[in-house]
């Protein structure tokens, strides 16, 4: 009896500790971030705002890669980083590009930005908070800042193309199903696609404000109207690419283009020292020893005297040089030596202006000499020369005047001088087949083509293939 | 039939119901040595019963024995166990010392241990005197390197402070930790390594922004005194960790601490003296004027400009190395302990200071501990232990390893030759280094990398027989305890260093607080009762609850005053905080059986819960295990003297883990951007409800005695599968996601074979000798995998070596690309086998000399060290002529994998201890009976190592084990700080 009762007390023990709340265990909430799961259905206004300037903030990402490595394979700049030889061994293609290895920053980050852009504008779509007009300005917003940054990482991939679909966020798991690699003109009609519904989507918001903040950057453009203007400046872009001249006639015409105005309009990208944000990562000081941007050893002596743009005082100083002379020459073992440095920047916060003026006018005097209008394009051209210091064409280069092809060269010049370190200069002499003018320093040098597609992406292919 | 009730009957009802019996009678008696003299604490059990007593002062016993019952079991450590016949009359006990470790008990289940020579797992274990009685690594993590068969520990860092990974029985997971779970007197405890932010932008710039992966930090079990420890436990895989379910999938190190003894108080004053030095430099390569042609100046320096300040030295090198490292680091460890006790009460405490200084100036570790240990018999039902343990300890570690800004000194070194004058100026200026951003020898002086830990660790128990009745008892166990610890990381770089001058905000100070609470209580009912006689059956079911929280926070200024330390007013503040927490909570039955020693099983079943599942936080997981062991050499029909033991065993367990907190969640990251605040969405995506990966292993095994146990032999294959271990899911980054964070993605294979013989080969008055020979292996294979081939994150520097996981390879491996510039798998980061043989020897009465020597061959290290040094110029063979007609400094930056993947194989004398004991004679005259013993020594750590390794160290590991990639991130040699010897003079009293 005394035996049943202990059994008893020992049960009843037992059921005590598995009711108690020692076995008790709750769900943990994230302690260290909220979840995207928050804002893809029904978001508050303030929460589509948010994601809104973290679109805008995310713009810039991939800057630095975009332009450096594009730079060093364009020869403009050596990036000469004391501690990893591989940026400045692979880029010049003296050891094959890795397509696992580390020159791949760019392409992560222009998609993740379509990505977050698409995140951004279905959330909108998926909240009762917003109007239908504010709807679509997200949307237009979105689709062309996706056009923008998957135009630089086509560029990079060349005739690798990109992958022109990505996910469908409203159905589930349809992110383990990117679509097929299109090649390069197949996937220039996928970025004008996105734009030019970016345009109606901003038409159709009509006269009613983005329900986010527009950051300093945009300036005039931070309006629905005013970001219709650099919706038709990527669209000119996109139409260069094509080598779609009318078109890019009539975008520029419709973009914030003009012909005799100050070249350096356009939208920037902002930086601070404050925390959650970033700073420039171009920005260098003077004489940097461990990670210097080194102008390649023929952009000086090849410029014409005068030009601005490479002697005088450098940006960082006020100036309009993008370029200064170090007072250490310095250069990777065996490289002719290099007296300059990138100088574009006066301080670490200054931002960086991603599509100008000067760019738009220098697209106008293409496709004008395209369409063999070439008086046109000299006045535009004589406009780039002469507000950087230089003569006009009838007295510097009498010659060139009414000659096509030498024209073609004089725009390529002033694209390769008026838009040093903007990601440019590579693609140009791609697209008009002359990579093979291209500079070597070293005899062992060779100038790729384009990039490979990332291993990442290779081996996703081989076990899902793509429909 | 009538076999069946009469056997197995009683056994069935032995399981449920306790067994009514009637008179007990009291024996009394007596233990001693061979020599005669008492021993007292010695442990004397009525076989096949719960009753037991220990031996008084003077070695007399008495305890009362249920009637049916009439062998005694006597136990000490040290000494062979005896079962002795009950008699009438005063039993005297004569105890024969013991050569072997058979009778030393080991970790069965939460509650329970058993005599090894009972076990049917191989469980490593490691006695104090094998810890720390040859010589004092002054941290656990170096005290346990070479002794555990099956493991594969490699240090972080040769800096003071350890940081260590122990790899047990190959790889337990991927993404994860691979480090095993503590358990200290019972209780899990922290052993992580924080983040110092010493790795980041800021500092070394070794990774972008997330402090921890490369910030080479000390394990927080580097904490405990290895001096407290009286043994090391370790539960290698699933078949013995099983216990630990949802915690263990990596194994579990259960360190049990000192207690004190019965007898009258002892106390014991340890002084150690010693020094420590570097144990290889790596050297510079001279220079010539044909070789600054050749090379085309020196690095970042032109031909010029080179050949100028070659001139200039006018034939004066420097060695740099000698400069940073040459330092000789002083040891000083005291420690003072007080023990004893009486039949209820016994204590055990101890304090120690420990301090080490480094090989580099104003490097070091030092460590103050105390402990109390407290054991008492309130009466013959209950008894409780408590332990507590304070400690405080600071580390000055230096900056070494990866660097992308010029502040870690052995990344630096390579590039600067040897014809540059580096020195501190007599006005105390640096030179500026030409082509260099910063000159080291001012990182020595001025920068700071420290930190400083102030650790609670807590435990006690309370065992309760609530009731006892013949020869069955039931027992109720608690157990509680909590770690609690604040480490404060400060890294430092004064505004004014000469790096700063390219750097916008100049200077900078992260100030960091690591606070870990971890919590844990059990409670067990243990029901124990013997049938037939001999038949002995233990039940238990066990609760447990542990709790894990760990809050970790920064901040860090950029932009500094001259002095400045305070981060908060600087010109750019940043600052962070993680917090982590998981709670499990898990119930747990066992079923122990015990055949009169002759058989021996045991079943057992786990359930768990846990909160890193995400939403299936409240869901159950279940972890099975069984064992059995059979010594032949106990059944009657077994009669040779020659074999003492014949023991076939086998095991079976399942254990799991969560490789991280954070994977059930995805984020939305904030940032601020023009003012405005914003949130961006996350590249990686949690999935939330995760299931935890599950490692199953079967282990068989045969021990083997040889005359009377003089000669042992273990033997032991395993097989660990980990079903379903848990990886990144990295998706076609085209879709703008990185990956899943963890996914189950595929199955991974262990086996290996561990076998240890010990002997004792010459026993003689005047000359003993044991020796000891372990030899273990293990090969891991990915056996599925749903996923493309996969580069493992911080397992490596791309073409430099890493490692990658690929169907029917092993994750272990390094893949590189061959000549062709295709990519190939090169050589394995696992050695073929590892083989470690311990001699002790006493000769001459009153001397012991104690050798450890370690080998592991053919595991291979990725290591650039080399390649930084072939990159500027200064490796000393940098100018011989190879196959090409270029020098081999140059041919060796190919990309080809050979080039960086080395063999990394090693013969090590760790452990050299040569001892005095003065004879007892000799102290009586000299000091009366006040002074009890006295021993004098010398030892030596790491002292020779036999390698043709290139490197500082061998046993290497640039990237953080506790976080980052984790388990696979070995082997990577990336400009290490360079390994230290240790020297000891030792100085032991006891009062």
């Amino acid at each position: 009896m005394k035996r049943m009762y202990k059994c008893q007390l020992l049960l009843i023990a037992l059921a005590a500790v598995q009711m108690s709340s020692c076995t008790k265990t709750d769900y943990v909430p994230n302690p260290n971030a909220p979840t995207q799961e928050s804002v893809l259905r029904n978001a508050t206004r303030q929460q589509i705002s948010q994601l809104g300037v973290g679109v805008q903030s995310v713009i810039r990402d991939g800057v630095f890669s975009f332009r450096t490595w594009s730079g060093s394979i364009g020869r403009e700049v050596v990036y000469f980083a004391q501690t990893e030889s591989r940026y400045y061994r692979e880029l010049q293609g003296e050891i094959p590009l890795d397509a696992a290895g580390i020159m791949y920053g760019w392409y992560s980050n222009f998609n993740q930005t379509r990505r977050r852009a698409e995140i951004m504008l279905q959330s909108a779509a998926n909240t009762a908070a917003l109007s239908d007009a504010e709807k679509a300005a997200a949307k237009g917003f979105g689709k062309t800042v996706q056009a923008y940054v998957m135009l630089n990482a086509l560029n990079m991939m060349g005739s690798n193309g990109i992958r022109t679909s990505f996910t469908d966020l409203s159905s589930e798991g349809d992110l383990l199903k990117p679509g097929c690699f299109k090649n390069y003109t197949e996937s220039l009609t996928y970025l004008k696609g996105l734009v030019e519904d970016g345009l109606a989507d901003l038409a159709q918001a009509g006269t009613t404000e983005f329900p986010f903040a527009m950051v300093d950057g945009w300036g005039d453009l931070a309006s629905i109207e005013g970001f219709k203007k650099f919706n038709r400046a990527v669209a000119a872009r996109i139409a260069l690419y094509q080598q779609d001249w009318n078109s890019l006639e009539t975008a520029l015409n419709q973009s914030f283009m003009d012909l005799d105005g100050d070249l350096n309009e356009g939208p920037s990208f902002l930086y601070s020292n404050v925390l959650g944000d970033e700073t420039n990562p171009i920005w260098r000081s003077f004489d940097n020893n461990s990670t210097p941007i080194l102008v390649q050893a023929d952009f000086v002596p090849e410029a014409e005297a005068g030009d601005k743009r490479v002697f005088g005082v450098s940006m960082a100083e006020g100036g309009m040089s993008r370029i200064r002379q170090r007072t250490t020459p310095t250069a990777p073992p065996d490289y002719p030596v290099m007296t300059h440095e990138v100088q574009m920047f006066p301080t670490n916060t200054a931002p960086v202006k991603f599509l100008r003026n000067e760019e738009l006018i220098l697209m106008y005097a293409e496709a004008k000499l395209q369409k063999d209008e070439l008086a046109a394009a000299v006045t535009a051209l004589d406009y780039i020369r002469t507000q950087n210091g230089l003569a006009a064409l009838a007295t510097a280069k009498p010659g060139v005047i009414g000659n096509k092809n030498a024209l073609i060269d004089e725009l390529l010049h002033q694209r390769r001088y008026s838009l040093f370190m903007e990601g440019h200069r590579w693609f140009d002499m791609r697209r008009y087949n002359k990579l093979n003018t291209l500079p070597l320093d070293k005899p062992t040098h060779s100038v790729f083509e384009k990039f490979h597609i990332p291993r990442a992406e290779a081996d996703w292919d081989i076990v899902n293939p793509c429909q | 039939m009538r076999k069946f009730f009469g056997t197995w009957l009683p056994v069935l009802l032995g399981l449920v119901m306790p067994m009514l019996v009637a008179a007990q009678q009291t024996v009394k008696g007596r233990i001693t040595d061979p020599a005669g003299n008492p021993l007292p604490g010695a442990t004397i059990q009525v076989r096949g019963t719960q009753q037991s007593t220990q031996s008084d002062e003077k070695g007399n016993f008495s305890i009362s024995v249920p009637a049916g019952s009439n062998r005694l079991e006597v136990s000490f450590v040290g000494f062979q166990t005896q079962v002795v016949p009950i008699r009438t009359g005063e039993l005297l006990i004569q105890l024969k010392e013991d050569d072997s470790n058979l009778n030393e008990v080991v970790v069965t289940g939460l509650a329970s241990t058993i005599k090894k020579s009972n076990a049917a797992n191989s469980v490593a274990r490691i006695s104090a005197k094998e810890l720390t009685g040859s010589t004092r690594p002054p941290t656990l993590d170096g005290a346990i390197s070479g002794k555990i068969p099956g493991a594969q520990i490699t240090a972080n860092s040769g800096a003071p402070g350890g940081g260590v990974s122990i790899r047990l029985r190959g790889v337990s997971t991927v993404a994860g930790s691979s480090q095993p779970l503590f358990v200290i007197d019972g209780v899990i405890v922290n052993n992580e390594q924080f983040a110092t932010g010493t790795g980041t932008r800021a500092f070394t710039g070794a990774t972008s922004l997330d402090a921890g992966t490369q910030d080479q930090a000390p394990n927080r079990i580097a904490d405990i005194n290895p001096a407290d420890i009286e043994s090391v436990e370790v539960l290698k895989g699933p078949s013995a960790s099983a216990i630990y379910g949802s915690r263990a999938g990596a194994g579990v190190i259960v360190i049990t601490t000192k207690r004190g003894k019965t007898g009258k108080a002892r106390i014991t004053l340890n002084q150690d003296a010693g020094f420590t030095k570097a144990s290889k430099f790596l050297g510079s390569s001279n220079w010539s004027r044909e070789k600054i042609e050749t090379y085309g100046g020196a690095y970042n320096i032109s031909e010029e400009e080179a050949l100028d300040l070659f001139e200039a030295a006018n034939g004066r090198t420097w060695d740099y190395e000698k400069m940073i490292w040459g330092h000789t680091g002083k040891i000083n460890n005291t420690g003072l302990n007080i023990s004893g006790g009486n039949d209820r009460t016994r204590y055990y405490i101890a304090g120690a200071y420990q301090r080490e200084t480094g090989i580099q100036k104003r490097t070091g570790y030092t460590r103050k501990s105390f402990r109390m240990n407290l054991d008492h018999k309130l009466n013959d039902r209950i008894d409780f232990k408590v332990s507590s343990n304070f400690i405080n300890s600071y580390a000055s570690r230096g900056f070494t390893g990866n660097d992308n800004r010029g502040v870690s000194l052995t990344y630096h070194l390579p590039y600067i030759p040897n014809f540059l004058n580096i020195a501190r100026r007599p006005d105390g200026s640096y030179p500026q280094v030409p082509g260099r951003a910063q000159n080291p020898m001012e990182i020595v002086d001025r920068a700071e990398n420290i930190e400083k830990t102030n650790r609670f660790l807590n435990s006690g128990e309370m065992n309760v027989k609530l009731f006892t009745r013949g020869k069955s008892t039931l027992k109720l166990g608690l157990r509680g305890g909590v770690d609690y610890l604040v480490s404060e990381p400060t890294v430092y770089l004064p505004e004014d260093l000469q790096l700063m001058e390219e750097v916008a905000l100049k200077g900078s100070i992260r100030l960091t607080t690591n606070k870990s609470r971890y919590t844990y209580m059990q409670a067990g009912l243990n029901f124990n009762t013997t049938v037939a006689n001999n038949l002995e059956l233990t039940s238990a079911l066990v609760f447990l609850r542990d709790d894990q929280r760990t809050d970790q926070s920064y901040i860090q200024g950029e932009g500094l005053l001259p002095a400045q330390r305070n981060p908060s007013i600087a010109q750019r503040v940043t600052s962070g905080n993680i917090i982590n927490r998981s709670s499990v909570v898990a119930f747990d039955a066992s079923q122990e059986l015990n055949w009169d020693d002759k058989v021996i099983g045991r079943v057992g079943v786990r359930a768990d819960k846990s909160t890193l599942s995400g939403l299936n936080f409240d869901k159950y997981y279940y972890y099975p295990r069984a064992a059995v062991a059979i010594n032949v050499a106990n059944f009657g029909f077994w009669n040779t003297d020659l074999i003492s033991q014949v023991k076939p065993r086998a095991a079976y367990g399942e254990a799991s883990g969560f490789p991280s907190f954070d994977a059930v969640y995805s984020n939305l990251l904030g940032v601020n951007y023009g003012g405005e605040l914003g949130s961006i969405s996350p590249i990686l995506l949690g999935l939330s409800a995760l299931d935890p990966e599950r490692a199953q292993e079967i282990e068989f095994g045969l021990d083997l005695g040889f005359l009377q146990n003089r000669v042992t032999l273990e033997a032991t294959w395993y097989s660990k599968k980990v079903k379903d271990f848990l990886y990144p899911y990295t998706l076609a980054p085209g879709t703008g996601v990185s990956s899943i964070k963890l996914f189950p993605v595929g199955d991974l294979v262990n086996r290996g074979i561990e076998i240890g013989l010990n002997a004792q080969i010459i026993k003689r008055v005047n000359l003993e000798w044991s020796s000891s020979l372990q030899f273990w292996n293990n090969r891991t294979e990915v056996t599925r995998l749903n996923i493309p081939p996969s580069y493992v994150a911080n397992s490596g520097f791309g073409t430099y070596g890493r490692k990658r996981i690929a169907l029917g390879t092993s994750p272990t491996a390094w893949w590189g690309v061959d000549t062709a510039g295709n990519t190939i798998n090169y050589k394995d980061y696992q050695p073929d086998f590892q083989l470690s043989w311990n001699n002790n020897i006493r000769f001459a009465k009153n001397f012991d000399f104690n050798m450890l020597w370690h080998t592991s061959q053919g595991g291979y290290n990725a290591s650039l060290t080399r390649l930084l040094k072939d990159e500027g110029g200064t490796t000393k063979d940098w100018s011989t002529i190879g196959k090409s007609g270029d020098p081999v400094g140059i041919e060796r930056q190919g990309s080809e994998i050979t080039n960086f993947v080395f063999d990394a194989s090693y013969i090590r004398l760790r452990e050299l201890g040569l001892y005095y004991t003065v004879p007892a004679k000799l102290l009586e005259t000299g000091f009366g009976k006040v002074v009890q013993s006295v021993r004098l020594g010398f030892s030596a750590q790491n002292l020779v190592t036999i390698t043709d390794y290139y490197g500082y160290d061998p046993e290497v590991s640039n990237f953080n084990t506790g976080n980052a990639g984790g388990a696979l991130t070995g082997g990577v040699d990336l400009a290490p700080f360079p390994l230290a010897k240790r020297y000891f003079f030792h100085l032991n009293i006891g009062l």
